[in-house]
C-alpha cells in the first residue's frame, strides 16, 4: 500500500517537473482507449461463456447467446451451477484438485529456483550446455513422455542388470502425480527463474559474498526475497496448468471415482456423447473461481520498485 | 566456454567449521553432526515416503488426506535441500565449493532425467521401430514423414503458426504491459482481463470459440456462433469459419493468441516494472518522447525477457495439439506437426511413425536453442 | 546455541520417524485385518474377493448406471466388488495404461479390431485360457459376435458386452403424418418420399456428421448400412478385412448411393457441402421445427437424448416418442441383402484371477443386463439373447434390441465396419475421406475411395 503512493507521489512529481505535451496525452485518453478495446476483445469470447452458463440449456442451443434478454427472468436459470454442484463426487473432486494441485506448484519451483541459482551465480563446468538442454528438454511433448514413466513407475527401470530406478508401485499416488507434473513443469520454471535470478545486480550477492554468507545463506536470505514477483508470476501459471490439467491426473492417478481431479469430474458429467455439454459452461466457471483468486491474491507481489527498492535498500 | 572465469565468484569466504566448536574433544558432537547432516535427507525422504503410503491405503477423509499431502509434500522439499546442503558443509573445504553447484542442481537434473531425457531418449529409439515397436526399420518412418502429404501440410501449417502466433501474442502482450503500466487505477483489473483465457480449462475454451465460430446451414435454426451472427447482421450468408481453407488456420491460432497473450503479459509486465524508475526518469527529462523511451529504454532493459517469453511461445506453439484436434479434428487442411504426431501414434496405432514426428520436433528446436545461447553468453559477458 | 540446534534436529527428526513408521505400522495392520475378514466372509458371498477395475469409453449416465448395476449386483452381494471408470478419450488412455504396464483387469473396448491386436500382442488373456467355453459363448452371443474376437492364434480374446442398432431413420411423426407420407421399406420408396417432400417444399434429409476430434464417422455409418444392403453381410465381411477394397465396383457403388442423398440438389438441408461442418448432435433439430425443415434422419438409438424443440425449455424430454417423432429401419436396397448394423463393446482380460472370472461371468449374465435396461436414459442393449425386450425401460430401445437379438440368432447382425477395421482407417481415413467426398463431390469419388485404400497399413 505505502509502496503504491509513494510511487504515485513520485510519479507526479516527475509530471511536474516536466509536464510535456505528449506525455499528458499519452497519459490521458488514448492509453485508456487502446486498453479498453483489447480489455473488451479478450473479454467477448468469454463473456459469451458467462452468459450462457446462466442459461436454459435449450436455449443456448437453439439462439445466439448475443440475444439473451437480460430482463426476461424466463431466459435464466441457476440449474446449470446447481447440476454441477450437487452432482456426486463434486467436492472430492475438488479436494483431490487442492491436493494435486498445491505440491505440484511449490515443489518445481522450489527445486527450480535452487537450480536457477546455480545456473546464475555459481561457477561449475558445463553451467551453460546443461542450462540450454534443460531449456530444450521444453519441446519434449508430455504425450511421448507419458508411457515410459508409466513404464518406471510401474515396472522400474534395469540397466545391464542394474536397477537405474527401482520399482516403486508409484501409479495411483499423489506422488505420482507430483513428480510427474514436477518433471513436466520444472525447463520453464528453471528458464523463466534463471533469467529473472540471473538479472538481479551482481553487486547486491558480491557483497553478501564478502560478507562472509555461504551460498545456502544468499539463496535463502537474498534471492528468494529478491525473486518474490519472478516466483508469483511462476507459482500462478503452474498451479493453473496443474490446476486445468486432465491427462496427466488421468494417466497417473487414475479416473475412479475417489481419486480422481474435477476436469476429470466435468468430463464424466458431460457424457460420451456430450449429451449435457451445458453443464460444462456452468463448470469451466466453477473449476476458473480458484485459480482466479490466487491471482488476484498473488497480484500484490506485481509492484514496481518492491525489487528495485529492496535491492538498493 | 568461459565456464571457469576466475574474476567471479571465487570471492566466497570459507567458513572454517571446527572453529566454532571448542577446540579439544568434541569428537562425539562432530560425529553427532555427521549422522544429523546425513539423517535429514535420508529421513526427510523415507518420512515423504511413508506419507505417500499412508495417502494411498487409508480410507481417511479427504480433507485431511489432501491437507497431509500438501504439508508434508511442500516441507518435504525443503527439508531435503537443507539436509543435502548439510552434508557439503561436512566436506574438506576444497571440495566444498565444487560440491555445492551439484547440490542445487542436482535434483531437478535428475527429475528431469527421468521425466524428460528418458522418454525423448526412448522416442528417437522407437522412430526406427515398426507401429508396435517390435523391429527396426530404419528410416522408413522418417520417409514417411516427408511425403506424407497430410505431414507436408502439417509442417507449412506449423510455420505459420510460429510465425504468427508468437508475434501477436507476445506483442499485444508487450503493448498491453506498456500501456496498463501507466494507469492509475485499475491496472489489476485490466490484466485479469487478459490473464482470464489462462484460468479457463481447455474444455471451457472450447465451448468458449464454438460459440464464436458455430456454423449452421440456413434451415439449421439461429446461429449460435457470434461471428456468423455479426456477419449475417452484416448480410451475408452464414459461413462455414472452420472449413474455409485457408483462412480457417488463421482463425485457429486466434484461439492460441487469445489463450497465451496473458502469459506474455504477466511476464513482460513483470520486466517493465522492474526497469528502474531513475532511467526512465532521466530519459525523460533528457526529453525523449515517449515513444522513444518505449524504443530505445524499456525494449532494451526488458529484451532478456523478450526472448524468454518469445522461446516459450515458439515451443508451446510447437506443442499445440488440442486446439486442431478439438475444433476441425485436422481436417480441411489444417494439420500441424503434434496434432499428427498425437494422431499417428495414439489414433492410429503407429508408434514408429508418431515417435518419428516427434523426433522432427526436438529438431525444430536447435534454432530457437541457438538464438537463446547467443543472449546467454551476451548476459553474461555484460555482468 | 549453535550446537544445540544440531540436538534438536536429530530428536526431531528420529520423533518424525518413529511417528510415521508407527503410522505405518498400524496401517500395514489394519490392512491385513481387512483382508482377513474379507476372506472368512467369503462363504456365503460365493468365490473370489479382491478388486476388479474396468474401464471403459462410455461416461457421464451411461457410467453411472453401470455403476449403479455392478454396485446392486456385485459390490453388495459378492465377495469381490468391481470398480468402473470411463473416459472419453479411452483409445489413448488404454494405450498408455497398457503399453505403459498399468492395465485395467477389463477393459471394454468399442473396437473389437484393437482386442484382437491386444490379443495377438500377448497382452490380453484369451478366454479359452480364462475358462470359458466358446461353444457355450456362442450359444449366448451367436456365433458372429463372438468371432470377432479371435486372434490370429484361433483363440478368442473378446467377451461382447453391450451392443447398440445403427440402421434407423427418424421422422417428425405427427407433421410426416399430417403430410400423408407412408413409411418407405425400400430404397426407390425412400427416394420416391424424398423427391415428394421436395416437390412440398422441404428438404427430405437432415444430415451433419461434425464430431470434434470424430468428424466423419456418421457418414460411415451410412455407408456401411448401405453395403449391407447391396453387398450383402458376406463381402461385407471382405470388406471389413480389405479383400475387399474400397475403389472395388461394390464399395464403390455404395458411396455412390449415399452419393444420391448427399448430393441430389435439394435433398439435404444446407447443402452437401456444408454436411462436414454441420454437428451431428444440431443435425436433427429441423425436424422439428414448425413446419418441419427436414423430414427423415438416420442415426442411431442414442439421438434421442439430442432431440430438441424450438422454444421447448425442457430439453430433450420435451418431445414424445410415438407423437413427436417416430422412427424405422433403414430400408432394403437389393433383394435378398439384409442386415442389422450395430455397434458395442468387447471386454479384453489383462489379468487373471479369481475374482476376475468371476466379475466376467457375473458382468454378462442376463440378470445383471437385464437390470441395465431399467434405468432412465440409458441406451445399453445386452448383447446376451437371453434379455428379452421387456427388460428395457424405453419402448425404442426393447425394439431395437428385439431386431439385434433376432438378427445375431440368424447371422443377420454386422458391427460398425468402422470400428473393426485398423483404427488408421476406421478412425482415420474413412472419416476424413467421407469428408473429402462430401466437400468434393460426385467426381472426387474414385481418389477418395483410392487414397482410404493406400491408407491401409
Amino acid at each position: 500500500m505505502t509502496a503504491t503512493t509513494s510511487r504515485a507521489t513520485e510519479r507526479e512529481a516527475a509530471e511536474v517537473r516536466r509536464p510535456g505535451f505528449f506525455r499528458r496525452l499519452w497519459d490521458r485518453w488514448p492509453v485508456k482507449l487502446a486498453v479498453l478495446i483489447i480489455v473488451i476483445a479478450w473479454l467477448i469470447p468469454t463473456i459469451g461463456l458467462l452468459v450462457s452458463s446462466f442459461r436454459e440449456p435449450n436455449l443456448v442451443s437453439t439462439t445466439g447467446w448475443w440475444t439473451a434478454n437480460i430482463f426476461d427472468s424466463a431466459e435464466w436459470t441457476l440449474a446449470n451451477y446447481e447440476d454441477v454442484l450437487t452432482s456426486e463426487g463434486f467436492g472430492n473432486a475438488f479436494l483431490n484438485s487442492i491436493a494435486v494441485a498445491v505440491p505440484a506448484t511449490v515443489i518445481p519451483i522450489t527445486i527450480a529456483a535452487f537450480a536457477a541459482y546455480a545456473f546464475s551465480w555459481m561457477e561449475f563446468r558445463g553451467r551453460q550446455i546443461m542450462f540450454v538442454v534443460v531449456v530444450g528438454l521444453l519441446v519434449v511433448p508430455l504425450q511421448m513422455a507419458l508411457i515410459p514413466i508409466l513404464k518406471l513407475y510401474s515396472q522400474g527401470a534395469m540397466i545391464g542388470g542394474v536397477t537405474v530406478f527401482p520399482d516403486l508401485d508409484l501409479n495411483g499416488t499423489y506422488m505420482a502425480v507430483w513428480l510427474a507434473h514436477t518433471g513436466f513443469g520444472l525447463p520453464l520454471a528453471t528458464y523463466l527463474l534463471r533469467n529473472y535470478i540471473g538479472q538481479l545486480p551482481a553487486s547486491t550477492i558480491e557483497s553478501a559474498q564478502i560478507d562472509g554468507a555461504d551460498h545456502f545463506t544468499i539463496f535463502r536470505k537474498l534471492i528468494v526475497p529478491l525473486s518474490v514477483p519472478a516466483l508469483a508470476s511462476f507459482a500462478i501459471f503452474q498451479f493453473l496448468w496443474v490446476w486445468n490439467d486432465f491427462l496427466v491426473a488421468l494417466v497417473f492417478l487414475g479416473g475412479t471415482r475417489d481419486v480422481r481431479v474435477l476436469t476429470q469430474a466435468l468430463a464424466e458429467l458431460n457424457g460420451t456423447r456430450g449429451e449435457a455439454w451445458h453443464l460444462l459452461t456452468s463448470g469451466a466457471f466453477l473449476t476458473m473461481v480458484l485459480p482466479l483468486t490466487v491471482f488476484f491474491a498473488l497480484q500484490r507481489y506485481f509492484v514496481r520498485g518492491l525489487t528495485a527498492g529492496s535491492v538498493k535498500g | 566456454m568461459a565456464d571457469d572465469d576466475p574474476g567471479r565468484g571465487t570471492v566466497t569466504k570459507e567458513r572454517v567449521d571446527s572453529d566454532e566448536l571448542g577446540a579439544g574433544g568434541t569428537a562425539g558432537v562432530a560425529i553427532l553432526r555427521i549422522i544429523a547432516a546425513f539423517a535429514v535427507p535420508i529421513i526427510s525422504f523415507v518420512v515423504l515416503w511413508l506419507t505417500f503410503e499412508f495417502l494411498r491405503d487409508a480410507e481417511a477423509n479427504r480433507l485431511v488426506l489432501a491437507l497431509v499431502a500438501i504439508v508434508v509434500g511442500v516441507a518435504g522439499v525443503f527439508a531435503l535441500y537443507w539436509g543435502m546442503d548439510l552434508v557439503v558443509n561436512l566436506l574438506p573445504a576444497r571440495f566444498r565449493e565444487s560440491v555445492r553447484p551439484f547440490v542445487f542442481v542436482g535434483p531437478a537434473l535428475v527429475i528431469l532425467t527421468v521425466f524428460l531425457v528418458y522418454p525423448a531418449v526412448n522416442t528417437t529409439v522407437i522412430s526406427f521401430m515398426d507401429a508396435q515397436s517390435q523391429e527396426f526399420t530404419g528410416l522408413d518412418n522418417y520417409k514417411f514423414v516427408f511425403t506424407d502429404e497430410g505431414m507436408l501440410r502439417s509442417i507449412r501449417n506449423t510455420v505459420g503458426w510460429i510465425i504468427v502466433v508468437p508475434l501477436f501474442s507476445v506483442g499485444i502482450g508487450l503493448v498491453f504491459a506498456t500501456l496498463v503500466d501507466r494507469l492509475r487505477r485499475g491496472e489489476a483489473l485490466a490484466k485479469s482481463m487478459i490473464f482470464l483465457p489462462m484460468a479457463i480449462s481447455f474444455v471451457g475454451a472450447s465451448i468458449v470459440w464454438r460459440f464464436i465460430y458455430s456454423f449452421r446451414p440456413e434451415g439449421f435454426g439461429e446461429q449460435i456462433g457470434l461471428l456468423n451472427g455479426i456477419w449475417m447482421g452484416l448480410g451475408g450468408n452464414p459461413v462455414a469459419w472452420l472449413s474455409e481453407e485457408p483462412w480457417n488456420n488463421l482463425f485457429l491460432m486466434v484461439i492460441m493468441i487469445w489463450l497465451q497473450t496473458g502469459f506474455a503479459m504477466v511476464i513482460l509486465s513483470a520486466a517493465i516494472k522492474a526497469v528502474p524508475d531513475d532511467i526512465l526518469e532521466a530519459a525523460r527529462i533528457d526529453g525523449a518522447t515517449e515513444i522513444q523511451i518505449f524504443w530505445r529504454v524499456i525494449i532494451p532493459s526488458i529484451m532478456s525477457s523478450i526472448v524468454v517469453v518469445t522461446t516459450t511461445m515458439v515451443i508451446s506453439v510447437l506443442k499445440i495439439f488440442d486446439i486442431v484436434w478439438v475444433m476441425t479434428n485436422g481436417q480441411f487442411g489444417t494439420e500441424v506437426i503434434a496434432e499428427r504426431m498425437v494422431r499417428w501414434f495414439f489414433r492410429n496405432d503407429h508408434n514408429g511413425r508418431g515417435a518419428a514426428i516427434a523426433v522432427i520436433l526436438f529438431l525444430a528446436i536447435v534454432p530457437v536453442m541457438w538464438v537463446n545461447v547467443r543472449r546467454f553468453r551476451a548476459e553474461e559477458a555484460m555482468r | 546455541m549453535k550446537k544445540y540446534r544440531w540436538l534438536i534436529v536429530v530428536m526431531v527428526v528420529f520423533a518424525m520417524i518413529a511417528a510415521a513408521c508407527g503410522d505405518g505400522e498400524a496401517d500395514d495392520g489394519d490392512g491385513a485385518e481387512t483382508t482377513t475378514t474379507a476372506a472368512a466372509g467369503d462363504g456365503d458371498g460365493g468365490g473370489a474377493t479382491g478388486e476388479v477395475s474396468v474401464f471403459g469409453a462410455f461416461s457421464g449416465i451411461e457410467a453411472q448406471a453401470v455403476q449403479q448395476v455392478i454396485d446392486e449386483k456385485i459390490n453388495a452381494v459378492k465377495g469381490y466388488t468391481a470398480e468402473y471408470e470411463g473416459s472419453d478419450s479411452f483409445e489413448e488412455q488404454i494405450k498408455i495404461r497398457v503399453d505403459g504396464g498399468n492395465p485395467p483387469d477389463v477393459a471394454l473396448y468399442p473396437q473389437p479390431g484393437s482386442v484382437v491386436e491386444q490379443g495377438d500382442l500377448g497382452n490380453a488373456i484369451a478366454l479359452e485360457d480364462l475358462g470359458f467355453d466358446i461353444a457355450e459363448l456362442e450359444a449366448l452371443f451367436g456365433p458372429y459376435l463372438v468371432s470377432l474376437g479371435m486372434g490370429a492364434d484361433g483363440k478368442h480374446y473378446g467377451l461382447p458386452t453391450n451392443v447398440n442398432l445403427k440402421s434407423l431413420v427418424w421422422y417428425p411423426k405427427a407433421a410426416f403424418d399430417a403430410a400423408g407420407y407412408t413409411i418407405p421399406t425400400t430404397w426407390d420408396e425412400m427416394i420416391a418420399l424424398s423427391d415428394q417432400i421436395v416437390a412440398d417444399g422441404a428438404s427430405p434429409w437432415c444430415i451433419g456428421i461434425g464430431s470434434d476430434a470424430a468428424t466423419g464417422w456418421p457418414a460411415t455409418d451410412w455407408m456401411e448400412d448401405i453395403m449391407l444392403r447391396t453387398a450383402g453381410p458376406e463381402l461385407y465381411d471382405q470388406w471389413v478385412t480389405h479383400e475387399l477394397l474400397f475403389s472395388s465396383p461394390e464399395v464403390t457403388r455404395a458411396a455412390e448411393y449415399l452419393g444420391q442423398v448427399a448430393f441430389t440438389e435439394g435433398y439435404a438441408l444446407g447443402g452437401a457441402e456444408n454436411i462436414p461442418s454441420i454437428d451431428f448432435r444440431d443435425a436433427p433439430d429441423p425436424m422439428f421445427n414448425d413446419p418441419p425443415s427436414c423430414y427423415l434422419h438416420r442415426q442411431a438409438t442414442f439421438i434421442t437424448n439430442f432431440f430438441n424443440a424450438p422454444g421447448d425449455e425442457e430439453g430433450a424430454s420435451g418431445l414424445v416418442a410415438g407423437e413427436d417423432y417416430g422412427v424405422f429401419g433403414f430400408p432394403d436396397i437389393d433383394e435378398g441383402k439384409k442386415g442389422a448394423l450395430g455397434a458395442g463393446e468387447m471386454a479384453a482380460v489383462f489379468r487373471d484371477a479369481p475374482e476376475v472370472r468371476e466379475f466376467l461371468n457375473d458382468f454378462i449374465a442376463a440378470d445383471l443386463q437385464c437390470a441395465q435396461g431399467a434405468i432412465e436414459g440409458v441406451a445399453r442393449i445386452s448383447p446376451n439373447i437371453n434379455v428379452g425386450p421387456e427388460c428395457y425401460r424405453d419402448e425404442i430401445i426393447a425394439t431395437s434390441a428385439e431386431v439385434i437379438v433376432e438378427a445375431l440368432k440368424v447371422d443377420g447382425f454386422r458391427f460398425d465396419a468402422s470400428d473393426l477395421m485398423p483404427s488408421a482407417v476406421g478412425s482415420g481415413s474413412f472419416w476424413t475421406g467421407m469428408v473429402d467426398y462430401m466437400l468434393g463431390g460426385p467426381e472426387s469419388l474414385p481418389g477418395v475411395l483410392e487414397a482410404i485404400d493406400t491408407s491401409w497399413p
